[in-house]
């Protein structure tokens, strides 16, 4: 299924506006930087606007031998490379370095850089009929959004805090304190506000004209869609409900970011990056709010939105979305992989006709070697990791401010150890109760 | 830096007032007439209330447009000259937009009795002698709609004039009425009380009844006259139907029911499955060249037999009850599930030997 004449011939038109479009924005910022006589790189993004120009040339003619694209080794390359494993800690280790390297990221010509190769890659993607098929589709295109509004965010974000750790380094006040003049409310205020209002309803309006929400058949309790998918901000969720227990990942895990955000200013001691943009001044806080919200979240989102297809398997990038893709995975629960796998003996059962009692006796037999792992991570953890790494920490806290901290944190790392454990050892459940639907 | 570049209105009317004030005097009227205006809701000018006023003060002397102290101010220019009420022009020098308005205060009110005089005199009433008037105390004329508004008023003056008030008598406490003797002699009154409690009785009966009834009413609906769903009972046809091996899948959409004929530890059964993903209750589909059922939610899978091997369903599927009817057809029972990890597969009602 790669790219045929009567496909190209739809996505001709938008991948010649789209390319376009990228040598407008880099002319003008060629322009921009000319003025700022910063030559180089003004004639840098001018010929690279030239090249787009040829590129949208190219596209518009709508044939084969023309249009750019990835070339299918390389695509297939791709295809047989990422699956759930390599993209998880793809995507941390790619995080780890944007953090880690943060001041050679934020330059703003190092950023505009990567904007443009991400543009062109997905340009270049787009040609492949699968890809397009995905990400062209309308629940999709706001996930493609998002995906460049928050890396924009968030670069704005660490270019400040970067500059004011230098500043303070130095002994200098944060750049919020130097620039804190105020504005008044009425007109500064509410006529940006009125100006956004208007803008972001045009912008509503014109959305809904023209990427149409897709309308499916009517519902039945007998026939669900293949694949399923929930609204796109709740697909992190249901990823996370491939490794859990309903209750667990649709009740209990949700609930806990909930009230987890909101204990954090009671759980924060830390008086410093109030009113400023830092990360040095706040690494802990920082690392752990970005694990959660990046690789926890919104990865997860990219995953559920653009790689898993009919009955929830991955599939890559350009691969084409069969229903019949066979991906088998034996999946373990922990009681088998103890009784039998490792001691060879049947797991424990209570004898027929045995009372109430003596049942859940061998149940919590059988449950034992998964019962006292969570016991041992939930229980014994905290107080271990309070005289060792967190010293600092419990002092300063207190024990039910450290407990919370401790038990939120750890609980968090339940879903990328699960996720973890089921990779490496196919294991379903730690504790398999099916007979109370309890599982973890 | 904003705010260098472009003055807001507020600033460019407080300079220009500013200016004008310094230029003529007689502008300082402003301050004068607004404060007034106060003291003219408070009654009597006292000391405590002067805090208070110095926001109003401000307010009028920073606002935007014309305030209506500016236009009182323009009206008594006019009274004076017709009432020859010149005091006011020397004894209020400062220019609105001094930084102490309280301190100009006084000057302003002791130049406004003159002024009432003068409006009264005057040839027509306008707005500034009817409120010269009212703050006069001589007659109460008719006041704006703004300042029938109570202001927020300091202690009362009336007290405060009072001189010397007698130390407080306190009346010896009235002795407690005796309750009435109960009399002996019933009266109609007291029938209901008797007859079911008390008044309060009768009203938490009236209304318990009356919810207990509403609730049955409510209940009455969970059991509709008519059912629009299909019986939990219905017949899927002769056992020869079934041959080994096969799922039959043409029974999902009306009845949501998958009926096998395959191998369960050996055994080789007739059974029914019914079509609910154990994880959260999706429909699996069955992949014959898989020869398994597979979930499209998050990917759990499942044997030919019902017994979950891949995704997160923590248990296999159920079964429902089939037998063999009178008419020698397979009869499936809905209304009654059996689960493998509750044992419940041994039950003979859960499967029919192949």
């Amino acid at each position: 299924m790669h790219s045929s004449g009567f496909f190209l011939k739809d996505v001709a038109g938008f991948l010649g506006g789209y390319y376009a479009f990228m040598a407008v924005m880099n002319g003008v910022a060629a322009l921009l930087l000319w003025q700022k006589k910063r030559n180089v790189w003004a004639v840098t993004w001018a010929v690279f606007a030239g090249a787009m120009m040829v590129l949208a040339s190219l596209a518009l003619s709508a044939s084969p031998a023309f249009v750019p694209a990835l070339p299918s080794g390389a695509r297939s390359l791709v295809n047989s490379l990422s699956g759930p494993v390599l993209y998880t800690l793809g995507t941390t280790v790619l995080l780890g370095v944007l953090f880690v390297f943060r001041k050679f990221f934020v330059q703003p010509m190092v950023a505009w850089t990567i904007l443009n190769v991400m543009l062109v890659l997905m340009g270049l993607s787009m040609a492949d009929e699968n890809f397009a098929a995905i990400v062209m589709k309308p629940d999709n295109v706001p996930i493609v959004g998002l995906v460049f509004l928050l890396a924009f965010f968030t670069w704005v974000a660490t270019k400040q805090a970067v500059v004011n750790d230098e500043r303070i380094a130095q002994g200098l006040p944060p750049m919020e304190k130097v620039n804190d003049e105020k504005v008044l409310v009425w007109p500064d205020l509410v006529y940006t506000e009125l100006i956004c209002m208007v803008g972001v309803s045009a912008f509503l309006l014109f959305w809904a004209i023209f990427l149409p929400a897709p309308l499916e058949e009517p519902a039945s309790s007998v026939k669900t869609p293949n694949p399923s998918k929930a609204p796109w901000y709740f697909l992190g969720l249901q990823e996370m409900l491939v490794y859990f227990d309903p209750w667990y990942a649709g009740v209990v895990l949700p609930s806990l970011v909930v009230f987890g955000l909101m204990a954090m200013p009671y759980l924060d001691f830390n008086k410093k990056g109030n009113g400023y943009y830092s990360i040095e001044e706040r690494k802990f806080s920082y690392l752990v709010y970005q694990f959660g919200f990046f690789e926890l979240w919104i990865t997860l989102i990219i995953l559920g939105t653009f790689l898993r297809g009919p009955n929830w398997n991955f599939f890559g990038p350009f691969e084409y979305w069969t229903p019949y893709k066979v991906e088998v995975l034996n999946n373990v629960d922990l009681p088998q992989m103890f009784w039998v796998n490792l001691l060879d003996r049947p797991l424990p059962r209570a004898p027929q006709g045995a009372g109430v009692l003596s049942q859940i006796g061998f149940v919590l037999l059988r449950e034992a070697p998964g019962l006292v792992l969570l016991g041992a991570y939930l229980v014994l953890l905290p107080p271990l990791l309070a005289v060792t790494v967190f010293r600092g920490f419990f002092a300063k806290m207190g024990f039910v401010r450290y407990m919370v901290m401790v038990s939120l944190m750890l609980l968090m790392l339940t879903l990328p150890i699960k996720m973890i454990l089921r990779w490496t050892f196919n294991l379903r459940y730690l504790v398999s109760i099916p007979e109370f639907s309890l599982n973890f | 830096m904003a705010e260098k570049k472009k003055m807001s209105v507020a600033e460019i009317l407080a300079a220009a007032r500013a200016e004008k004030g310094s230029a003529e005097p007689v502008k300082a009227g402003d301050t004068a007439a607004t404060e007034p205006a106060v003291d003219s809701a408070a009654g009597v000018e006292s000391p405590p209330s002067q805090p208070e006023k110095k926001p109003v003060a401000a307010k009028a002397a920073g606002g935007g447009r014309p305030s209506v102290a500016d236009i009182l101010a323009m009206a008594r220019q006019k009274g004076a000259a017709e009432g020859g009420a010149a005091a006011a022009k020397p004894e209020a020098p400062k220019p609105a937009s001094t930084a102490k308005p309280a301190a100009a205060k006084p000057a302003a009110a002791k130049s406004e009795k003159p002024a009432a005089t003068g409006g009264k005199t005057g040839v027509q009433r306008d707005t500034a002698s009817i409120l010269a008037a009212a703050r006069g105390g001589a007659k109460p004329g008719p006041v704006t709609k703004a300042e029938a508004v109570p202001r927020p008023v300091k202690p009362k003056p009336a007290v405060a004039k009072e001189p010397l008030a007698p130390a407080r008598v306190v009346p010896p406490m009235p002795s407690r009425p005796k309750p009435a003797a109960k009399s002996e002699v019933e009266d109609r009154r007291s029938f209901l009380s008797y007859a079911v409690g008390s008044f309060m009785a009768v009203g938490f009966t009236a209304l318990s009844v009356t919810g207990g009834l509403f609730s049955l009413g409510l209940a009455r609906f969970l059991f509709p006259n008519v059912l629009a769903e299909p019986p939990s009972r219905f017949k899927v046809g002769f056992k020869d139907g079934f041959p080994s091996g096969k799922v039959e899948t043409k029974f999902v959409a009306q009845y949501g029911v998958w009926v096998v004929n395959g191998d369960f530890q050996g055994e080789q059964q007739i059974y029914a499955l019914k079509t609910v993903c154990t994880h959260l209750g999706c429909t699996p589909n069955w992949l014959e060249a898989e020869q398994k059922f597979k979930c499209p939610c998050h990917g759990s899978g499942f044997y030919k037999d019902g017994i979950n091997f891949e995704g997160p369903a923590p248990r296999p599927l159920e079964r429902y009850a089939i037998r063999i009817a009178d008419d020698g057809q397979l009869e499936v029972d809905k209304s009654r599930a059996f689960q493998e990890e509750m044992g419940q597969w041994a039950d003979p009602s859960s499967f029919i030997p192949a």
